[in-house]
């Protein structure tokens, strides 16, 4: 294991390097060097990556945990100490390859994507220290570690969100961002401060095994009330829960990921689609026995998820902004994935089918979604702009991402061999066997939806007549480095579902559970069907609207006939308007009001004061300097007689 | 053997009484121009320096020469402050001799200036070696009487003359006091013996005793510039020539606060906790009052009189300390203090070579003497005690040694106004960093040896803040 553990090392430190070798030294000076060097390193990470996960699954240990290394970080008291480590199980050796091997592919299609940009040193050491943090963020081996990482992430999200920081949209996404998932990390830390104090440990391996019969005696004091220490863990939990909410999007707090497709292209691929968002529902299942254990959280999160699956969709069917089109799709997958943990837990029983599927749809997932981001980056990069209007007839100009395009898109409608259809499939049947049968029709549901929104985008963007000059003048070809990338991508959008079916069930399982199993599963063999034909129908009204012959495309585009349904939808819900007007209303003006009036008057009056009353002070001893002799000779009397009677000397 | 051993520890002292006859009286053969008093001036200095260093430390109780005469592990590192002072001091003092500067005309006589200094020094070293009220209080009238003619060294310039008069006016009223304070000791004690005088303090006290403690530290506080006793501070600093108050500063005060250690840690030590308030009152009104009067000052002289009455505040806060620990505190800073202030001295000596002395002139330095603005920058954070630099560490033992008895109010009380302090340090900074550049001033030019003191105070600053293990020897020596 010597072998891996220095590999293992690796696999952080070389996209470390990166960020502080562009950052400090190359990047502003020669961004092709930079572009170099983030590609080398980051292949080396991956490589690392590759090859650890080889040895790991090869080996009998494998579907057991490990720590490769674990240093102490932050002694706190007792037995409560913070460390930093790596763990290595099979959801975090995925995890290491799958974000080494995406960061790999978005930093070789950064050098085309970014090739004219002012900073293009700068982004890539930040993209760098991004795939740094998330790796930090899946090898935790406790929730400190996590938290840290996770918020390291964050920042980095909010630094590439951001990085035209000349465009206003962008800085106010960024904002909103950083904003809205800090909101949610606040209740994760006092989660973690509130479990942590009840349990006495940050790590996994404690927290998981806990079984809460123990937990009935006793009561934690929290200030305002005392409830039981049982109780005290499902509400930690839940606080735990709103980290991870915040952080994949999940409905009310979705509205940042789709404006944070104001980033560069290569950021939404990597970071909003592929992985950082998928770290909420990561933690979930990181946590999957502590949320067992845990009353009705699971059923939260299952609602939240399924929710937020058909929400997203539904919007994502109205959209014309190509990358907002994929935005919601990822917040409608992210759902998916949540929902199939929320599903595992019936009653007081718990099927694990539901974590597997959503671990291996984490996995498929990143990969198609990525591919998808990273064509419609290819798209905006040759048309210069994100509306689907303005696209059309891309086939032929674009044939190899027009090829890819249509894997991807039949990987995430779920199409058989394609890898979506596997692990959509599990989780879909995970639904079922979790008997939550409403839950259960809104995934088939949205099945359909995704199938529907998927061949809108792919038939307006790549049939049809060109409806931009640029096209129809032939300026259009695709970029190698850009390309290369998104054909690399297919591969595992195609595969990684057939591949990876036999790995995910045997490995992927929970062994260790404080509650009763639920052994006897429901079989669907149908199941399969349903689903593939609900996605054909979607995929056949798709074309019938948008790409068959007699489709009225300008009609279909056409914003000013549309039912104010339509318009509803097409606006979002007018989440963002609500959220604006809370924002607005209550918090500026309301709360910042009077804590502005506060500060005014009280804080700077006494602050105001305070220093006025020092300076006169100061005026005073001045004015005492007169140099006058005399004078001076009497302070030396006045001073003995001062002490005399002050010195408190017992005199 | 032993008497052998007795003479090596001695050897420093009795170079340095003898140091300043030698320069004079070589200067009496040889031309006026000739360089010669002034390389043994350095070469004596810095061999005493060294010689110094050779004396082992962790002695315990220390050893007694005559029954008078004793080298402890004090003793030799606070010779070791007053040698570092006197050496920067002469160092500083060279280019006043070959041009004028702040608008003063040009010094003469160096040689009779640095045996001046030699002399305070040695008054300095006779303080902490005292063993009785007599060789104490004549060690502190030979530390003090030299620098009335240092701060009237520069016989043309009338403020200096002014300033000097008004300095031994209000310096012989204090000696007033301390030798009235000393008589009603004796009275107490019976004896003029340090160990008796401890002695009959720990049997009882009696008014008496206490009379003659107001005094004593009434008439210190003259030259430790407390509160209400500073007065003179601000005037004899501004009037006398840069090297002079630098050496004021720094000399002047060390032999003063040695004195106090003395007091306190040998005669008084059986009192110390029912003198603990007056010292914390003194401390705290000092540092307050030297804090409040810098905030406003233009002159970067009368600001720097100011800062060192806000300093000796500061240390006065260790004295309430158990004995070594303050002991230790007290060195340690000294030392910080000494290397700061030497370094801003420096600073303000090149400023003052080309232009006046005040703020103003140091408009727009950060643009065009980088190296110039860094080291002002560096000694300004130190004297304000922001971490990693000495200054920082040297405050932290101070008050660490305050609070380790308890007295929480006073420490507190200093660190609050520390803020204060940055606030006037921190201008001195602003003008040298944010201002924009004045095109009046007359551009800097640095000597050879000028540069080469900054560097190396600069440095000194930054690293004994960065490994304060450096300044072990220091701890070691109390086996702290």
């Amino acid at each position: 294991m010597i072998n891996d553990i220095t590999l293992s090392y690796l696999i952080f430190l070389c996209p470390l390097l990166t960020f502080v070798v562009n950052g400090l030294f190359v990047g502003n000076k020669n961004a092709k060097a930079a572009a170099v060097i983030a590609v080398a390193l980051n292949g080396i990470s991956a490589l690392s990556a590759i090859i650890v996960a080889f040895h790991y699954f090869a080996s009998d240990y494998a579907p057991q945990k490990a720590v490769l290394f674990e240093y102490t970080f932050i002694p706190f008291a007792g037995d409560l100490v913070a460390k930093i480590g790596m763990l290595v199980d099979p959801l975090s050796v995925m995890m290491l390859v799958v974000v080494t091997f995406i960061s790999l592919m978005v930093n070789i299609y950064s050098i085309g994507y970014m090739r004219e940009d002012r900073a293009e040193g700068r982004f890539f050491a930040l993209l760098s220290l991004f795939s740094f943090s998330m790796l930090g963020l899946v090898v935790a081996t406790n929730l400190f570690q996590m938290f840290i990482f996770w918020e390291l992430v964050g920042v980095s999200s909010y630094l590439l969100i951001g990085f035209w920081y000349h465009k206003n949209s962008a800085v106010s996404a960024s904002k909103q961002a950083f904003i809205l998932t800090r909101f949610a990390d606040s209740f994760f830390l006092l989660g973690i401060v509130l479990v942590s104090y009840v349990v006495g440990s940050f790590d996994f391996s404690t927290i998981n095994s806990l079984s809460m019969a123990p937990f009935k005696a006793g009561t934690v004091n929290m200030g305002l009330l005392e409830m039981s220490r049982a109780n005290a863990l499902i509400l930690g939990s839940v606080l735990i829960f709103t980290g991870g909410w915040g952080k994949s999007a999940m409905f009310p707090m979705h509205i940042w990921l789709p404006n944070a497709m104001e980033g560069p292209t290569p950021v939404s691929s990597i970071i909003h689609s592929a992985t950082m968002v998928v770290a909420g529902v990561y933690l979930v299942a990181r946590l999957f026995p502590f949320f067992t254990i845990c009353g009705d959280t699971l059923t939260l999160i299952m609602w939240v998820g399924a929710f937020t699956m058909v929400f997203a969709a539904v919007i994502a069917c109205t959209q014309k902004d190509i990358k907002r089109i994929l935005a919601y799709s990822t917040l409608s997958q992210l759902g998916y994935m949540m929902l199939a943990l929320g599903a595992c837990k019936i009653h007081m029983i718990v099927a694990t089918t539901g974590w597997t599927a959503s671990t291996f749809h984490i996995f498929t997932h990143a990969f198609f979604k990525c591919s998808l981001f990273l064509i419609a980056g290819s798209l905006i990069h040759q048309v210069h702009t994100n509306d689907l209007d303005a696209m059309g007839g891309l086939r032929k100009k674009m044939p190899v991402t027009y090829i890819c395009a249509l894997i991807s898109i039949l990987a995430i409608s779920g199409i058989p061999p394609f890898s979506g259809f596997f692990s959509k499939d599990e989780i879909i049947l995970a639904a079922f066997q979790g008997r939550h049968y409403v839950v259960f029709g809104l995934t088939l549901l949205t099945s359909g939806l995704t199938t529907f929104y998927m061949f809108r985008l792919f038939f307006l963007a790549f049939h049809g007549e060109p409806r931009h000059e640029g096209v129809k003048a032939g300026h259009v070809h695709e970029d190698l480095a850009m390309t290369i990338p998104i054909a690399v991508l297919a591969i595992p959008a195609l595969a990684s579902g057939i591949v990876g079916k036999k790995l995910f069930e045997e490995y992927f399982v929970i062994e260790k559970l404080h509650v009763p199993q639920l052994l006897k599963l429901a079989e669907a063999p149908w199941l399969p069907f349903v689903a593939v034909g609900i996605a054909v129908i979607a995929c056949a009204i798709a074309w019938l609207l948008y790409a068959s012959p007699k489709a009225k495309i300008q009609r279909a585009l056409d914003a000013t006939n549309r039912t104010s349904l339509y318009k509803v939808v097409y606006n979002k819900f007018y989440f963002d308007e609500m959220y604006y007007a809370v924002v607005r209303q209550f918090i500026f003006g309301g709360v910042a009001r009077v804590a502005r009036g506060f500060h005014d008057i009280v804080v700077e009056g006494l602050l105001a004061f305070a220093v006025w009353f020092t300076h006169k002070l100061g005026d005073l001893v001045r004015t005492a300097q007169a140099g006058y002799l005399p004078f001076y000779l009497g302070t030396l009397i006045v001073g003995v007689l001062i002490w005399r009677f002050f010195g408190q000397l017992p005199l | 053997m032993s008497s052998l051993l007795n003479m090596n520890i001695i050897i420093p002292d009795v170079l340095l009484l003898l140091f300043p006859f030698i320069v004079i009286g070589i200067r009496l053969f040889c031309d006026f121009r000739s360089k010669l008093p002034w390389r043994i001036a350095n070469f004596g200095f810095i061999a005493i320096f060294v010689l110094l260093n050779f004396i082992p430390l962790a002695s315990g109780e220390g050893r007694f020469l005559i029954s008078n005469w004793k080298v402890d592990d004090f003793g030799v590192l606070m010779r070791e402050v007053l040698m570092i002072s006197a050496i920067l001091g002469m160092w500083l003092s060279k280019d006043y001799f070959e041009h004028g500067a702040d608008g003063k005309p040009q010094m003469h006589q160096i040689a009779e200036f640095i045996g001046a200094i030699a002399f305070a020094t040695f008054g300095g070293v006779t303080v902490v070696s005292a063993c009785d009220l007599l060789t104490f209080f004549l060690g502190l009238e030979i530390a003090t009487i030299p620098m009335y003619a240092l701060t009237a060294w520069n016989k043309k310039d009338q403020l200096g003359s002014e300033a000097a008069t008004k300095y031994i006016l209000m310096g012989s009223v204090a000696t007033a006091f301390e030798l009235f304070g000393f008589s009603y000791l004796y009275g107490f004690a019976g004896s003029l013996h340090f160990s008796e005088i401890q002695q009959a303090v720990a049997a009882g006290t009696s008014p008496l005793l206490w009379l003659a403690v107001l005094f004593l530290f009434c008439g210190i506080g003259f030259k430790l510039t407390l509160f209400p006793f500073y007065t003179w501070a601000p005037d004899v600093y501004e009037g006398a020539p840069t090297p002079v108050t630098a050496v004021l500063s720094v000399t002047s005060k060390a032999t003063a606060i040695a004195f106090l250690v003395v007091l306190v840690f040998g005669p008084l030590a059986p009192v110390q906790e029912q003198i603990a308030p007056f010292i914390a009152l003194l401390a705290g009104t000092t540092l307050f009052v030297g804090n409040l009067g810098a905030l406003k000052q233009s002159r970067l002289r009368r600001f720097m009189a100011y800062s060192s009455i806000a300093q000796a505040g500061y240390i006065m806060v260790a004295l309430l300390g158990p004995a070594t620990m303050a002991k230790t505190a007290i060195i340690y800073y000294l030392f910080v203090y000494a290397v700061s202030n030497y370094l801003a001295f420096f600073v303000f000596g090149i400023i003052g070579h080309h232009r006046e002395e005040t703020f103003a002139s140091l408009r727009g330095l950060s643009k065009q003497n980088p190296g110039i603005a860094i080291a002002l920058a560096i000694s300004m954070f130190s004297l304000a005690g922001i971490p990693p630099l000495a200054g920082f560490f040297g405050k932290f033992h101070l008050f660490f040694s305050g609070a380790s008895t308890g007295h929480y109010a006073i420490v507190a009380f200093a660190v609050l106004n520390n803020v204060l302090a940055l606030f006037y340090y921190l201008q001195l900074i602003k003008s040298a960093w944010v201002d924009e550049p004045d095109g009046h001033l007359t551009p800097l030019r640095l000597t050879k040896r000028q540069r080469s003191v900054i560097i190396t105070l600069s440095i000194a600053v930054v690293i004994i803040g960065v490994l304060p293990f450096l300044s072990n020897n220091i701890f070691a020596g109390f086996n702290y």
